[in-house]
């Protein structure tokens, strides 16, 4: 009030209180705590950790996910605290190649990473991962990938209706150096990166002896042990806020690779009603439950195709945030097909969370189909032609019979399998 | 019908996946049903990675070892080591030649071996295992065994270990059968048509895309394997070969091609849109006829004249 009081006694008008409060450096609105020195730096002080970035839309915290489409895709990147869950293609080829993108992401950030598997040692995992293109040569390789897919006969299409040559084949944001970047599927990452960086391996065969008898419980013995090694990590190192000698906060990436597999214990894939059929969706709920009181980010690839009970699927879906499907065309009829040359198979987005928000951040683009190019894993829109021969249709329309035969759920038994009885 | 020496060699490429299998290690699933059996197919591959000189193991639960050593000649059958487990499954005579923890406990045994060398562990079958055994714990040691020889740190290289395993499709329903086959890396699904027996091998190496490939062949009295070129050509699974393709562009009235002038003078002609040099300068300069252009023009009974006021109610 004592300063109101003396632009009051001043003069009436607002132009000179504003003249004698700039003169007197002092506001009626007093900022608590030291004034920043700089200029800007006026807000909130934002948590800044490398590699992450606030969203636009709602102020989650992101990080990349490995690949800008993929981000791009997901409304900026991956929000800490969620999982993302990739649904395995049928040969499992295209899947550790998301996962290692985002591992790779991790290193090249300086991320803490945990990596866990059944199948292979983490250690040879992260032997694997792709090389980063540096800002400089990114662009250049990109565009020259770029390049290389555009035939000379799509020019000639292009005469006519000549502006839509200038379109992007898919709009991709402006990559800093920052956040996202492009890896080189053909190299690997090198090794000092690999050595620098802060890693935790599980490898299931050497956490679990295998003649341990197994008593019957609601959680396999493998999920609890990956829960507790978890749960560890996150208190040990600090990323819930437990360690306050924390100097920097740091992200923690989990990555977890073929989770359901019968490697893991769970018989999800071997029967359609087993033992403990509810034991990966605990695992999925109290993992969740972890992440979302610590800064970290996990990625879940899961061999879905495997999974005998279709609303096991259903469930496991629900209790992910993001959750994206890779279906390849090898050994499907679709690999002969015209249609689809130029890719190697379709991207299906089947979840996209919301997050303190009422809507989520979809895309428009629907149908998106990937391409393993030489070096880069892309990402491109799908384009249908119109409907305008007998063959077109009746094709478009096999695909649309089978993908609901998929996705419906049905009631107990006659979830299992592809095959449902028509009435 | 076998085919010559020489043509035989020309192909050999080709047809080599059938023998290269046990070269590739890991596990081989063998599936089988009951028109095609597949326990002679495994029996010729015993025999040609114990003539190659590994070491052989089999696990017997199936049938009795006299009848898996029938037909083969006293040298391959003493390379062969065999478990039995077909006599006395649940070890209820407690002989001391039993071993202990069962076929899984024999398969870890046979990997915690000192000597290198290449060894071929067959499984007969994988049926019996599967429905004595949970899936799960059958999976884990599977893939325990077949990836031994990638584990670093050991102090002598272990070798390659091949697992061929017999699987009866039609015991199982689609998720042991589904779980398995991801966990092969090569996978034989017998068939065949008219009393020739054929094989669909599917490859699946680690990072690369799986090849896949049909093989007829039979198995001699001597179980040696004999392959053959099949009773037909392959033919284009998803094209239906009674229809042939049929160029709609043919009987029309109307002439959809393009001659070669016509497609050149297509090629050069400028579109309406596309803003060239000589377009601007048409624009730029003034037309000669545009002075002496008039607009004729005859009003109607019904046109207005006055624009500003369309009833005529204006009363001025």
């Amino acid at each position: 009030m004592a300063a109101v009081a003396t632009c009051g006694s001043g003069a009436g008008t607002t132009g000179s209180a504003v003249a004698t409060a700039s003169k007197s450096n002092v506001t009626s609105f007093q900022r608590r705590g030291p004034r920043a020195s700089g200029t800007n730096d006026s807000g909130p002080r934002l948590v800044s950790i490398a590699g992450t970035r606030p969203s636009v839309r709602n102020g989650q915290l992101l990080v990349s996910t490995g690949l800008p489409a993929l981000d791009q895709l997901l409304g900026g990147g991956l929000a800490i605290g969620t999982v993302l869950l990739i649904e395995e293609d049928k040969y499992n080829i295209y899947s550790p190649l998301l996962f290692k993108c985002f591992l790779a992401e991790g290193i090249v950030n300086g991320h803490t990473l945990l990596v866990a598997s059944a199948t292979e040692d983490p250690a040879n995992i992260l032997q694997e991962l792709p090389a980063p293109l540096l800002d400089d040569n990114s662009k250049k390789e990109f565009d020259e990938d770029v390049y290389n897919h555009k035939t000379p006969e799509s020019n000639i299409k292009m005469k006519i209706a000549w502006r839509y040559q200038l379109l992007p084949k898919m709009e991709i944001g402006p990559v800093s150096s920052r956040f996202g970047h492009y890896y080189d599927a053909s190299k690997r990452i090198p090794q000092e990166l690999i050595e620098a960086s802060n890693w935790h391996g599980f490898f299931l065969p050497e956490k679990i002896s295998s003649t341990l008898k197994v008593e019957p419980c609601s959680l396999t013995p493998g999920y609890i042990k990956l829960l507790q090694f978890i749960q560890n990590i996150i208190y040990e190192e600090g990323f819930d806020g437990s360690n306050p000698q924390k100097k920097q906060r740091n992200v923690l990436r989990i990555g977890i690779q073929n989770l359901g597999s019968p490697l893991w214990g769970d018989d999800i894939c071997c029967a359609e009603n087993g033992s403990n059929s509810h034991s990966l969706t605990k695992f999925l709920y109290v993992l969740r439950g972890l992440l979302r009181t610590s800064l970290s980010a996990c990625i879940i690839t899961m061999p879905t195709h495997l999974i005998q009970n279709k609303t096991i699927i259903a469930r496991v879906t629900n209790l992910s945030d993001t959750v994206i499907g890779l279906e390849s065309f090898i050994g499907s009829e679709r690999e002969t097909n015209p249609l689809y040359k130029d890719y190697h198979g379709l991207i299906h987005i089947r979840q996209i969370p919301r997050l303190n928000n009422l809507i989520c951040d979809e895309s428009d683009v629907k149908d998106l189909a990937f391409k393993l190019k030489r070096k880069l894993f892309t990402i491109e829109r799908l384009h249908l032609p119109p409907d305008l021969s007998d063959t077109v249709s009746r094709s478009s329309k096999q695909d649309l019979a089978e993908s609901t035969k998929r996705l419906g759920p049905g009631c107990g038994m006659m979830a299992g399998g592809k095959k449902h009885l028509d009435f | 019908v076998t085919l010559s020496e020489g043509a035989r060699a020309g192909i050999g490429r080709e047809l080599g996946m059938l023998d290269s299998l046990l070269s590739l290690g890991g596990l081989v699933l063998l599936r089988d049903s009951v028109e095609w059996e597949g326990r002679s197919l495994l029996k010729a591959l015993v025999k040609k990675s114990a003539l190659c000189g590994e070491q052989v193991h089999i696990l017997g639960c199936e049938v009795s070892e006299e009848e898996f050593r029938e037909g083969f000649d006293s040298d391959i059958n003493n390379r062969l080591v065999y478990h039995d487990f077909f006599r006395d499954p649940l070890n209820w005579s407690k002989t001391e030649e039993a071993l202990p923890g069962g076929p899984l406990g024999a398969l870890r045994a046979i990997c915690k071996r000192t000597d290198p060398g290449p060894v071929t562990i067959a499984l007969d079958s994988l049926s019996w295992l599967l429905l004595h055994l949970p899936c799960t714990t059958l999976c884990q040691a599977l893939h325990a065994v077949s990836h031994q020889d990638a584990c670093p740190g050991d102090s002598s290289p272990v070798g390659k270990v091949s697992v061929l395993g017999l699987l009866h499709e039609e015991l199982h329903g689609p998720g042991p059968v589904g779980a398995l086959s991801s966990l092969a890396q090569t996978e034989v699904t017998l068939g065949g048509t008219k009393g020739q027996a054929s094989a669909h091998i599917l490859c699946r190496r680690p990072r690369q895309r799986p090849t896949d490939q049909t093989q007829w062949f039979s198995i001699l009295p001597d179980f040696s394997l004999d392959l053959q070129e099949g009773p037909s050509v392959e033919s284009q699974p998803y094209s239906d070969p009674h229809i042939p393709p049929v160029d709609p562009t043919t009987h029309l009235t109307f002439n959809l091609h393009l001659s070669k002038k016509e497609r050149e003078a297509k090629d050069s002609l400028i579109l309406p849109f596309q803003f060239s040099s000589e377009k601007q300068q048409a624009l730029l300069r003034p037309r000669p006829g545009q002075a002496t252009s008039h607009i004729f023009y005859e009003p109607d009974a019904y046109d207005d004249l006055d624009q500003e006021d369309p009833d005529d109610d204006l009363d001025i």
